[in-house]
């Protein structure tokens, strides 16, 4: 064993495998025939062994690793762990489950925020509102979808399509969700 | 005079939550033309089965048929249950509930209790912080009130959430009970019936606080033993224990039709229960499981039902074998002389079906190649469409209109489809409804 070592650090430090006199020195040997037998008994244990020229190649020299019987039990599959990392649609549309609500979009008063009749909407009512969202809100018993401005104490409601006006509630405005998603199968 | 029941507190915290008004709730908080309005669901059954409270307010009541709702209350909106959403909604009840305590017992569809013990240092809030927080989410979520009660046992939790509705949160701590249960008549009391409130008053016991101050010698010389458990609950003292099992299977599967105009055919009106049969046991196949027992009944055009039960020889969900089976106690029951307006089945004792029960004349051969019938008739209907192969029981169910004259019995999210959606398979999240501007 000690003798596998000593070549296997020669090897790592020079990347090649020694020569026969370097061996004699390393091993203090006497003779390269000593060198020979060692090689002779590394190369029937499988240590080492030579290529079509003659030359030295490592085999075992490496990780010496006692082996006690092989067990089936392979590589875990490398699909199992990358899985784990994923998330299926859902979890990456819906973050609050409990508070998710869905919404079949009618007009076009959203057209230029890229939401079009027919679409759906998903919307979360455990969100509170912020300037800048889209929000559906009620207004005369019915839902409108729009965005939300805040400026100070004062809120409209902005639609994205120049032909509709927004909206300054007159009263207090009650907000039901706010739009976390926009789907459209084709 | 103070007559304190207990002086602990909270030995157990038990929350109760009371969904208000649940079904028509659902439908007011995803259509705001219905808030305000007096609403009411079940118009497909003739009769209702939940008000708002605006509507309650006008003196409509549960059970009520819809023409003595509509004298009432000329302005009220009707509308057929919408059991998909509430069913959704509901479990969005309990798994808000949930995020706080593993504890929960889901009572029925929109009722709950919630163990609470000893989460006062987890949260780092009061027993009653943490109710604070629960009904605030579920307010908020869910966009509908519920009415919580807060006490050391599920009896006085049950009459703390009743307290103040709707949207209330009522605590009644131990130390506090009696002067809650002072003003309280025994009748009023989770699991005292007028029967034992009747026999109640004549020992003297007229509030639920006579009840409770009386020895323990005398409740047991007086009364028995459920009773006697109400006694010591009111007292403060923890004997109902919460079922905290989630349900995953249905309990029954039910399938009821009305049909317009009345008929007094038998062939047809059994033809409609047979097709309700039919699509009760697409159900049990769908969700692999048999009936031990069923429920059928014929509703008259005057609102009387005529039901009858039958127990099975052995767990099923085969039609056939059903239909073959209450052909006789049909033609008991029917009476030509009347006009009948709906029929109904609610398969009852589910079972998971797994055919795994050996039994002596073969039976469960038979079973078996039913399987393999069924199986080939689900994978038609499923290819070709609902109904496609039915029983010839059912014929004349199939080929008439179940309606003669328009009316609004299907829920509006049923024929609001996103592509992709079926009549029978829609998304799983409820959907707001209404106008849009």
């Amino acid at each position: 064993m000690e003798h596998e070592r000593i070549i296997a650090k020669f090897y790592r430090e020079h990347r090649r495998m020694p020569t026969y006199a370097e061996m004699m020195r390393l091993m203090k040997f006497k003779s390269k025939n000593s060198v020979f037998k060692l090689l002779k008994k590394l190369e029937a244990k499988g240590a080492v062994e030579r290529d079509s020229r003659g030359f030295l190649i490592p085999k075992k020299l490496f990780g010496e690793v006692k082996v006690l019987g092989t067990v089936e039990a392979g590589f875990p599959s490398p699909a199992e762990e990358e899985l784990v990392d994923t998330m299926t649609l859902d979890e990456w549309l819906i973050t609050n489950k409990e508070a998710t609500y869905m919404l079949k979009v009618k007009g076009d008063s959203m057209i230029d925020a890229g939401i079009m009749e027919g679409d759906m909407v998903l919307l979360d009512r455990s969100l509170t509102p912020k300037n800048g969202n889209i929000v559906v809100a009620e207004v005369d018993g019915a839902w409108t979808m729009k965005y939300l401005k805040k400026e100070g104490s004062k809120v409209a409601l902005i639609p994205a399509n120049k032909r509709y006006k927004p909206i300054v509630p007159k009263q207090e405005l009650r907000i039901a969700a706010v739009v976390t998603a926009v789907i459209r199968k084709y | 005079m103070d007559a304190v029941l207990t002086h602990r507190s909270f030995p157990r915290a038990i929350l109760h939550i009371d969904a208000d008004a649940f079904f028509a709730s659902c439908e007011q908080s995803r259509d705001p033309k219905l808030r305000g309005c007096p609403v009411i669901t079940g118009s497909e059954r003739g009769i209702v089965s939940s008000m708002s409270y605006e509507a309650k307010a006008r003196g409509v009541t549960r059970a009520m048929r819809l023409s003595e709702v509509r004298k009432l209350c000329p302005d009220v909106v009707m509308l057929p249950s919408d059991y998909e959403t509430y069913s959704i909604l509901s479990k969005r009840f309990f798994a808000i509930v949930r995020r706080y305590t593993p504890d929960v017992e889901e009572y029925s569809i929109d009722e709950c209790f919630a163990d609470l013990t000893g989460l006062r240092r987890a949260f780092h809030m009061s027993y009653e912080g943490i109710a604070e927080k629960i009904k605030k989410e579920l307010d908020t979520e869910l966009g509908f009130t519920f009415s919580l009660g807060l006490a050391p046992t599920k009896v006085l939790a049950k009459i703390a959430s009743k307290w103040n509705k709707p949207s209330g949160l009522t605590v009644i701590p131990g130390s506090k009970a009696h002067l809650f249960l002072a003003k309280m008549p025994t009748e009023k009391v989770w699991g005292i019936g007028p029967n034992t409130s009747a026999y109640l008053t004549k020992l003297g016991v007229h509030t639920a606080l006579d009840f409770a101050v009386k020895s323990e010698e005398w409740v047991r010389a007086h009364m028995t033993k459920p009773h006697i458990e109400i006694w010591s609950e009111l007292r403060g003292t923890q004997i109902y224990e919460l079922t905290t099992e989630e349900k995953h299977t249905y309990a029954s599967v039910q399938k009821t039709k009305t049909f317009t105009p009345a008929s007094s055919d038998p062939k047809f009106v059994f033809a409609q229960l047979s097709k309700n049969i039919e699509n009760a046991c697409i159900k049990l196949r769908r969700h692999n499981l048999a009936a031990t027992s069923a429920m059928f009944f014929l509703k008259t055009q005057e609102f009387s039902y005529k039901g009858w039960e039958l127990s099975f020889s052995h767990p099923t969900a085969f039609p056939h074998e059903i239909v073959g089976a209450i052909e006789e106690s049909f033609n008991e029951i029917f009476d030509s002389r009347k006009l009948y307006r709906a029929t109904g089945v609610v398969m009852m004792k589910l079972v998971e079906d797994n055919v795994s029960q050996l039994d002596l004349f073969g039976e469960r051969l038979r079973i078996l190649d039913s399987k393999k019938l069924y199986a080939a008739v689900d994978a038609i209907n499923e290819k070709f469409g609902k109904h496609k192969v039915y029983l010839g029981s059912s014929f004349a169910a199939h080929h008439t209109k179940q309606h003669g004259g328009p009316r609004g019995q299907t829920p509006t999210r049923r024929s609001t489809l996103f592509k992709g959606e079926t009549g029978r398979k829609r998304i799983g999240l409820p959907m707001f409804m209404g106008d849009m501007s």
